[in-house]
């Protein structure tokens, strides 16, 4: 016999509340102190709520990493107002109730000056509340979305379905054809995407041969393959999201859609998603967004920046605009700008001057925000998949509006 | 009529794929009684081997192949380790499994960083018969599920290994008693049943590409098959395997696909409350 330490009720409660706190705390709560601090008023505090962890995670740390960049930026400069930044970074974890909860600890515990992230449209929805309304704070939403997002002390720096399809639909036409098909995934960013897809298509001269809605982890699609090669579609405008989309390419390409001449349209596509595919099985395909890792060669502000960034974050999270990396980028950079203007770091102050706040320089271009419509114009860009990489085959004259609120 | 030969081929293939993925998962639960929720996970697993064998510079064939001997070595040790310690209480074993199934995805995802990535085929392209394109990958993938099937089919009614296997299921004590290793029967029919996923892994990667909810995309799709099927028998599961596979391939072809979706399920339901003993009823092969 052999005596084993008794595990007593009193021990296995404090093991157990160790362990529920480290899972309550999370892994993903992150603070990046100021390295000085101003004596008088302590630092500005930024607060980050993206998904570390969960399906998008590779989205949502690309969206850390580029914070951290910038705030380290801003504060190797001086900070702002003469104070440093604080960076406090949470992770939503793709999932609304875990979010709620995070992002209250940032409003209520670290009382953050400023919200920036989610990704998803049911992300932002779940956050907006905590922070706008309940937690008056500044949010700034950093992801190309389906617009119609028109709550007072909420920024949009990501595209909208104006600037993603008001100059790229009639290139398609040019260089696709007349006969769109909409395939799409079940959820609201398609739904409404489409709504205003199928309006610039119409206008422009083509038409929308069909709509079809699959569920989101459909990954067999033979028969809507079938009903494009048979209706003889010229562009599939896709918004089908991952995992469908790889297979669903791969069907197009097996049936001969791109043999025949066919053209591949995806507005979320970016260098994230080219490896989903063989190069081969997604040849020609169109995407347009604010920003392409290629915009390096001919603006050296973008060389800039992708250059620091893949300094500081080697490895899988790239710096793109599908995954709102941009939109991060652009947010942070128009809000120091307001900040700076203003003056001072309370919410009426900084939403005010926010509303009109301008860079003069950004992933793309520069940027400025549409008076009172809380969204921001900036330069749109079409590129083309070719082996594996983009090419630009378009740019927007100017700054595109978003055509919002 | 080429439309028509078109589409009976890509159900027929995806029919294949469900079948493929189902025949570890039915061998697990017929044989052993055990519904293994990590199923999905050894199929993420064969799937992601063949990933490493590509990213490695291997040929992608020498994963394919590797892929079913790994995940089964894999399965035998989990099987003397962990699942052994469930055969007392199937419902805990439900959520053993899948608690294993999610510290294996989870692993996955942290390895490929929730990235999605392609795999190619070691046969490519597509085969063309007049104006019609059909897959060359799914085509072979049709031609080696017959083959593991007919495999599997011999082997348990067949082969002396498949008796035991069969004896053990029956009546374990009985079987035991003929000196018949019992234990070790049940870590070769686990281990056999993850080879048989991890295979279906490696096979599939190149149609769907590489990410880490690949398997639990099929899990549930595969349960209703076992149910459909019949619990107890080979040739249940794999026979209610074909029935979803072909009914989720097929009714999008014919209604909305959202709508087709849910109604598979709904039929499926259902079938189950007429004939609760599923298609094919009672134990053997």
């Amino acid at each position: 016999m052999f005596d084993r330490p008794q595990l007593s009720r009193r021990r296995f409660l404090s093991n157990f509340a160790f362990a529920t706190g480290a899972v309550a705390t999370g892994v993903g709560s992150w603070v990046i102190p100021a390295e000085w601090a101003n004596a008088a008023e302590g630092p500005i505090k930024v607060g980050i709520a993206t998904d570390l962890t969960g399906p998008i995670a590779y989205a949502g740390n690309a969206d850390a990493n580029v914070a951290k960049m910038v705030i380290k930026e801003i504060n190797n400069s001086g900070g702002l107002l003469g104070r440093p930044l604080e960076l406090y970074i949470e992770d939503t974890a793709s999932n609304e109730s875990v979010a709620v909860g995070n992002v209250r600890k940032l409003i209520q515990r670290d009382k953050v000056d400023m919200v920036l992230g989610g990704i998803t449209s049911s992300m932002r929805n779940a956050i907006k509340d905590p922070i706008v309304a309940r937690g008056k704070t500044l949010y700034i939403y950093p992801q190309l979305y389906e617009g119609k997002e028109c709550t007072p002390y909420l920024f949009c720096t990501g595209p909208t379905p104006a600037q993603q399809c008001d100059e790229f639909i009639p290139w398609l036409i040019k260089n696709g054809g007349k006969k769109f098909a909409l395939p799409s995934a079940n959820y609201v960013w398609p739904h409404t995407l489409n709504v205003y897809a199928r309006k610039v298509i119409e206008a422009s001269g083509g038409e929308v041969v069909f709509e079809e809605y699959y569920p989101l982890d459909q990954v067999d699609f033979s028969s809507t393959v079938n009903r494009i090669i048979s209706n003889k579609v010229d562009v599939v405008f896709n918004t089908v999201i991952p995992p469908g989309v790889g297979p669903f390419f791969k069907q197009l390409y097996e049936a001969g859609f791109l043999k025949n001449g066919g053209r591949l349209a995806c507005v979320y596509y970016d260098e994230n998603t080219l490896n989903i595919n063989q190069a081969s099985e997604i040849e020609g395909l169109a995407s347009c967004l604010d920003y392409f890792k290629v915009l390096t060669k001919e603006n050296p502000f973008d060389a800039k920046i992708q250059a620091a960034y893949e300094k500081d974050f080697p490895g899988n999270f790239l710096f793109a605009a599908g995954s709102a990396a941009t939109g991060t980028y652009r947010g942070l950079k128009l809000w120091e700008a307001a900040v700076k203007e203003a003056g001072k770091i309370d919410r009426e102050s900084v939403a005010a001057a926010l509303d009109h706040a301008k860079i003069a320089e950004g992933p793309g271009g520069p940027a400025e925000m549409v008076p009172g419509k809380r969204h921001c114009k900036m330069k749109m860009y079409t590129a083309v998949a070719k082996g594996g990489n983009y090419e630009i085959v378009a740019r927007s004259n100017g700054l595109v509006d978003p055509k919002e609120c | 009529m080429a439309n028509a030969f078109v589409a009976a081929f890509e159900i027929l293939s995806f029919g294949a794929i469900i079948v493929l993925i189902v025949l570890g998962l039915g061998i697990i639960a017929s044989m052993m009684g055990i519904f293994n929720f990590a199923q999905g996970e050894f199929v993420l697993l064969g799937a992601y081997i063949t990933y490493l064998a590509y990213a490695k510079g291997l040929p992608i064939w020498a994963g394919m192949v590797a892929a079913p001997f790994l995940v089964g070595a894999l399965g035998f040790v989990l099987e003397a380790l962990i699942i052994r310690r469930f055969y007392a209480a199937p419902i805990v074993a439900m959520l053993g499994t899948y608690a294993l199934g999610l510290i294996i995805r989870e692993s996955v995802r942290g390895l490929i960083g929730g990235f999605y990535l392609t795999v190619p085929e070691p046969i490519g392209g597509s085969i063309d018969i007049g104006a019609m394109h059909i897959s060359a990958w799914r085509f072979t993938i049709i031609v080696i599920t017959l083959l593991v099937m007919g495999g599997c089919y011999l082997l348990l009614a067949r082969t002396s290994f498949g008796l035991r296997v069969r004896a053990t299921l029956e009546n374990p004590s009985l079987a035991r008693a003929s000196g018949i290793s019992t234990p070790l029967i049940y870590g070769a029919t686990f281990a056999f049943g993850a080879a048989l996923a991890g295979l279906a892994g490696a096979l599939i990667v190149p149609v769907f590409s590489l990410f880490a909810d690949l398997g639990l995309r099929f899990l549930i799709q595969g349960f209703v098959a076992v149910m459909v099927g019949g619990v107890g028998s080979f040739i249940g599961p794999v026979a209610g395997a074909g029935v979803i596979g072909t009914l989720s391939a097929a009714l999008p072809w014919v209604m909305a696909p959202v709508v087709a979706d849910v109604l598979v399920f709904v039929l499926a339901i259902v079938f189950i409350k007429f004939r609760p003993q599923g298609l094919i009823a009672g134990k053997g092969v």
